[in-house]
This record gives C-alpha cells, sequence and structure tokens, in this order.
C-alpha cells in the first residue's frame, strides 16, 4: 500500500489547483461512481471533453486527503512506553521485540501492534484478607495442618515480572494464576508442618519454603513472575478456640510466677535461716569466753581465799560459816520453834507472813545482786546450772 | 487520466478486499484452524500473516495460553478410613491439539472445561479414596498431585487438551468435623495450660522444700558448732575449775556450800522454820554452848 504513496504524491503535485477545503463526502461518492461507471462503460471519449476541470479538482481534493488519512494512519503507530514499563511490538499476531522506555513508533494497524505492561511496579495479592488484615476471608485462612489442627492464616504475596513475554503469552490471566498458586503452595507446606511450628517457632520458614514452591510452580507454567516476598501477615488459632489458646500463653505465664514465687520464698528463708546461724555461732562463741572466764574468775578466788584458810583453817571456817549463816538469816523471813518443849500444835499462818514479806519481795528481788551463774537466757542458764553440778561433782571427788 | 485514477482507486478497493478475505493474522497468544467448507483444512500453530481462500475458507481462533479451571465450590471426597474431605483443586491446561479439540468439544471451551472437570473428580475421588485423611492432608499431598496428573494427562489426550498440572488448594473438614477439631484443640490447650500450672506449682514447691531444707541444714549446722564451742568453753571451764579445786577438795565443798545457802535463801519470801538446837544457835540458848554440842556443821 506505502507504493501508492509516492504516485499520490504525483498526482497531486501535478493537479496544483485543488485547495478548495475539505471536500463533501457526498459529492466525493458521487464522482467516484460515474468515475466507476466510465471505466466499467468503456464508453470512448464520448463525455470525456466535458469532464476534465471538474476531475482535476476533485483529484486535487482526493490527494490532499488520502495524504490526511495517510498522515493520521502513520502517526497511529506512536505509542509511550512508561519509565517503569516495557512495550512488545507483534508484527500480524507475532511477537517481534520489546522496546525500552520513550515515544516509540511501530508500524500502523493492521501490520504491528503493542501491548505496554508495567515491569517494575510491584503487585501485592492477599490471601485470607483483603486490604487489611481484620477483614478476614475465612475461606482461604482457614488451613488444616499436619496434626489435623485448623489454623487462621493470612499472608500476603509480592511479586514482580521478570519475563514480560512470558507474562504476557504463556498464561491467561496471569494474576490469578499467581493468586492459585499463593493459595496451594501454602496450604501444601502448612499442610505438612504441625500447628505448633506454624503458630509460632516456624513462621519464617513457612513463608520462605512457600516462597520456593510458589516460585518453582510458576516457573513450570512460564508464567514471567518473580515471587519478591511472602510475608505471613498473621497466624493464629481460629476464633473458636482462641480463649484456650489464650489461657495456655496465660498458664505459661503462671508457671514463672509461680517459679518467681518460690524462689522469692527462697530468698527469704534461707538468709534468714543465715542471720539464725551466725547469731548461734556467735552466741556459742561468747558463751565459751564466758564460762571461761567465770571458771577462771572463780578459781582465782578460791585459790586467793584458800591460801588465807591454809594459814588458819578452823577459824576462817567458823568466820565463814557464821557470815554466811547471818546474811541468809538477815535476809529471810524466819520462824523459830522449840519443838522439844512440848507436842502442843503449833499453828504457823504461813500464807500471812507470805503476805507480809510480799511486799518486801519485790525490794528484796531489786536489790538481790546477781548470782555468777545468772544468764540471759533460759537454756544458757540451764546450760551452766548443768555445768556447776558437774563442777560440784568434780569438787567431791 | 480519469480512467487511470479511477483504475487504481477500483484496484485498490478490490484488492483491500481480497486482502480482507484472503488475509488474516494469529496471535502470539491463539492457535487457529482453516475451515474450507467446515471440513478442517489446516491446523496454524505460528503466529502472523497467513492467506486462505475468501469465501470458502473460514478460520476460528483458539487460546495457546495456559487456562485454568478453578471451580470456587469445594468437592466433596471420602477417605480410605470412609471420612468426608472437602477438597478445592485446579487444572492448569492448554490446548495442545487444535484439531482434536475442535472434534471432541466443537471448540467450545465451557464444554472443554466441564469434562475435564468431571475427568480430574473423578480421578481425584479414586487417589483420595485411597488414602487417609492424615495422607491427603499431609505426607501424601505431592503423590497424589502427581497422580492425578499422570492419569489425567491420558484421560485428557483425547480432548486435544495438555494437562499442564493439577493442584490440591484447599483441603479442610467439614463443618461438623471441623466443629469437633475446635473442640479436641480446646481440650488440648487446656490440657497444656494446666500442665503448665502444675508443672509451675510443682516447681514451685520445689524451690520452697529446697528453702526449708537449705534452712534447716544452715540452722543445724550452725547449732552443732555452736554446740562443740559451748562444750569446748565448758571443757576449759570445767578444767580450770578442777585444777584450782583439787588444791583442797574438802574446803572447796565447804566454801562452795556456803555459797549456795546464800544463793538459795536470800529473799524476804523465803521462810525458814527453825528449831534453836542447830549449831549456830548454840549460844543463843546457853553462853557455853559447849554441851549442845551437834554436828551441825
Amino acid at each position: 500500500m506505502s507504493l501508492n504513496d509516492p504516485q499520490w504524491g504525483r498526482r497531486g503535485g501535478g493537479g496544483g489547483g485543488g485547495n478548495q477545503g475539505p471536500p463533501d463526502l457526498d459529492e466525493l461518492w458521487r464522482n467516484f461512481n460515474q468515475r466507476l461507471a466510465t471505466i466499467f462503460g468503456r464508453r470512448g471519449g464520448g463525455g470525456a471533453g466535458a469532464e476534465p476541470p471538474s476531475f482535476r479538482q476533485l483529484g486535487g481534493g482526493v490527494g490532499l486527503l488520502v495524504a490526511l488519512v495517510l498522515v493520521v494512519w502513520l502517526a497511529s503507530g506512536f505509542y509511550i512506553v512508561d519509565a517503569s514499563s516495557r512495550g512488545l511490538v507483534l508484527t500480524f499476531g507475532k511477537y517481534s521485540q520489546t522496546t525500552e522506555p520513550g515515544l516509540r513508533w511501530r508500524l500502523p494497524y493492521p501490520v504491528q501492534s503493542h501491548e505496554v505492561i508495567n515491569i517494575s511496579q510491584v503487585r501485592t495479592i492477599e490471601v485470607g484478607y483483603r486490604n487489611n488484615v481484620k477483614s478476614k476471608v475465612l475461606r482461604e485462612a482457614l488451613t488444616l495442618t499436619n496434626d489435623e489442627n485448623i489454623v487462621d492464616i493470612q499472608f500476603a504475596v509480592q511479586y514482580a515480572l521478570k519475563d514480560p513475554e512470558d507474562f504476557l503469552f504463556n498464561v491467561r490471566r496471569p494474576d490469578e494464576t499467581v493468586m492459585q498458586v499463593a493459595e496451594t503452595a501454602f496450604r501444601e507446606i502448612v499442610g505438612k508442618s504441625t500447628m505448633d511450628f506454624v503458630l509460632y517457632e516456624g513462621r519464617q520458614a513457612i513463608a520462605a519454603r512457600a516462597e520456593e514452591l510458589m516460585q518453582n510452580i510458576l516457573d513450570r507454567y512460564q508464567t514471567g513472575v518473580l515471587i519478591s516476598k511472602v510475608t505471613m501477615q498473621n497466624a493464629q488459632p481460629p476464633e473458636q478456640v482462641q480463649a484456650a489458646f489464650d489461657d495456655a500463653v496465660k498458664a505459661n505465664q503462671d508457671l514463672e510466677r509461680f517459679k518467681n514465687e518460690g524462689q522469692a520464698y527462697y530468698n527469704d528463708v534461707v538468709p534468714k535461716a543465715r542471720g539464725t546461724a551466725s547469731r548461734l555461732t556467735e552466741e556459742a562463741n561468747g558463751y565459751r569466753q564466758r564460762v571461761i572466764a567465770y571458771a577462771e574468775g572463780e578459781a582465782s578466788r578460791f585459790r586467793q581465799i584458800l591460801v588465807e584458810y591454809n594459814k588458819a583453817p578452823a577459824v576462817t571456817r567458823e568466820r565463814m560459816y557464821l557470815e554466811t549463816v547471818q546474811q541468809i538469816m538477815s535476809s529471810t523471813s524466819k520462824v523459830m520453834i522449840d519443838a522439844k518443849s512440848g507436842g502442843n500444835l503449833l499453828f504457823l499462818p504461813l500464807d500471812k507472813i507470805m503476805q507480809m514479806s510480799a511486799a518486801g519481795a519485790a525490794e528484796a528481788m531489786a536489790s538481790a545482786k546477781p548470782s555468777p551463774t545468772d544468764v540471759p537466757t533460759p537454756e544458757t542458764s540451764g546450760r551452766s546450772r548443768e555445768s556447776l553440778r558437774a563442777r560440784d561433782r568434780e569438787s567431791r571427788q | 487520466m480519469r480512467t487511470g485514477l479511477g483504475a487504481i482507486i477500483g484496484a485498490l478497493l478490490v484488492a483491500a478486499v481480497l486482502a480482507s478475505l484472503a488475509l488474516f493474522t494469529v496471535d502470539q497468544r491463539e492457535n487457529a484452524i482453516v475451515f474450507q467448507l467446515g471440513e478442517i483444512k489446516e491446523v496454524i500453530t505460528e503466529p502472523g500473516l497467513r492467506t486462505k481462500w475468501p469465501l470458502i475458507q473460514n478460520v476460528r481462533y483458539f487460546d495457546k495460553r495456559i487456562l485454568t479451571i478453578d471451580d470456587p465450590d469445594t468437592e466433596r471426597f471420602v477417605t480410605s478410613e470412609k471420612k468426608n474431605l472437602l477438597v478445592d483443586a485446579f487444572v492448569k491446561w492448554r490446548i495442545a491439539d487444535v484439531g482434536q479439540y475442535y472434534i471432541s468439544v466443537t471448540g467450545d471451551e465451557a464444554r472443554a472445561r466441564s469434562r475435564l472437570t468431571q475427568i480430574v473428580n473423578s480421578v481425584l475421588r479414586e487417589e483420595i479414596g485411597k488414602r487417609s485423611v492424615q495422607e491427603v492432608v499431609s505426607t501424601e499431598r505431592e503423590k497424589i498431585m502427581q497422580d492425578v496428573r499422570d492419569k489425567v494427562i491420558e484421560d485428557a489426550k483425547p480432548l486435544g487438551v495438555q494437562i499442564v498440572d493439577v493442584r490440591l488448594k484447599r483441603v479442610e473438614l467439614p463443618a461438623d468435623v471441623s466443629e469437633a477439631v475446635y473442640r479436641r484443640m480446646e481440650a488440648e490447650r487446656r490440657a497444656v495450660a494446666s500442665q503448665l500450672r502444675s508443672q509451675g506449682a510443682g516447681e514451685a514447691e520445689k524451690i520452697r522444700a529446697e528453702a526449708d531444707k537449705d534452712r534447716e541444714i544452715i540452722v543445724a549446722e550452725a547449732y552443732r558448732d555452736a554446740q562443740r564451742v559451748k562444750g569446748d568453753g565448758d571443757a576449759r571451764a570445767a578444767a580450770i575449775y578442777a585444777k584450782a579445786f583439787s588444791e583442797n577438795p574438802e574446803f572447796y565443798s565447804f566454801y562452795r556450800s556456803l555459797e549456795a545457802y546464800r544463793a538459795s535463801f536470800r529473799s524476804r519470801s523465803d521462810v525458814l522454820v527453825l528449831e534453836p538446837g542447830s549449831d549456830f544457835f548454840k549460844y543463843l540458848k546457853s553462853p557455853g554452848g559447849g554441851r549442845a554440842a551437834g554436828s551441825g556443821r
């Protein structure tokens, strides 16, 4: 068709004077019919003499029109490829080339056509939810695990195109395919894992494995898609059992709390016991020092008296005896009875005497000097009494 | 000149009409069949510009890409242990043999889909029926998909269809069974929770017991050491006393007794009932005193 181009050009140039603006289409058509009639009629040059001027006019108009149409037709081959995109050109339906971003031109319809496809845009599909993790799609979210439990999973897949040609020509509705593949891969991976793995420690691993499987499948279909990221948005037990799961988590906390309480008890009791222990030790040390010191004191006193006693035993003895009895008599209440003087019934109002002396008792107690064996605690005083007895025994031997 | 122009226009028009009747393009994404009066004349699998006889030949196009059958509804299957399982699968297929495809389903994609769905479902039913729930869900999932794919590939050949893949998507339990699963999960969690709590209580008790034990040990050991120290003190004191008192045991006895008497009677509340016959009172009765000799002391 482009061969006609120069020919028409020459005709238009030769005609020259046909600048009458846009010609009327009806008129064109009429003229065209006349021309056809002339051609097919083959009526020699009969009417030819009358026609030429109108033909010249017509020729000029058509030429201009055709040139205009041609320009518009050729201009329809321009297209713009965005920076994030690639253009794919098809020649008679067959893929011929991929064009870089910029203003591009291809042969106009029906020779070539083009498709512009965005390759750098990251596309996202959401499985188990739409837009917001809270707006769940339970049909997609609930997944059976290896141990026949059900988990509620939301995940998102981000992907880009690695091969626009494959993406465009190999699969019908490639975006839907990615969604299907995402679901099948994720469910397969989750189906092979236990619930605890899915819910807790295995999230990363599952997303990674699913990503790998998805890429494998998509490559097998030659979708030209590159999975860039699979993220598990949420994985939790289904709502129906949420309370029980929360309780289990709480139980874990309780476990820790109980242990801490136990530890607190330990931390309370043991240091106190250590305190008690050191008190016992110190008391014992004190006791030892005291007992020894007393012993030394008493021994020394005894020896000193003994020296004097040895000089005059009888007198000293008598003096000591009398002094002692005097001391006793003077500080106690006493009743003297001459039992031999008669067998009369004797009435002693002991309780009266006690009462009377009670007043003086406090005084006497206060004035009483602590005996050497007086000790602060009952236990040690018992001890000391014991030891005194032991001393007695020894001395008697 | 007039005739020349007319001829050219006419020729162009005729050429255009002929071209539109005789030329056709096959897209990259399509296959085409050229029919001649209803009979398949040519199958075109390469894209590009093609020719045909005008009027007596016509062309139909078929998608060459991978197509999908993805029924949104899950199908109910029975496993080997007679349990129901809802399974949702999708099939990836493409028209491989266009002629065959046209003959078997008259090129109608909807018919092809329904035939394929039937084939896949029956094979799936067979494969799932051979396996337990556990196997379908987990262990043999891949195997099922592979087996189904292999079988369906054969079954789909007469349709002129190539099965690219059959994949299980959702595998789930029927609603009532799901409910039972939820109950079981709940019970399991409760068991875990109470186990954790008793474990906590147990460990706490253990720590407490250890604390008590440590306390007992610490106190007892301290007591033991204290007693040793005290005993040592007592022993040394006893030695000191013994050494001093053994210098004159008789005097010691006297001396110590006096001390004891003093310590015993020193309060007004102590009442002594005395007989004047004792040594102490010997001079109280008579200044001679000697007669009344008794061994008071």
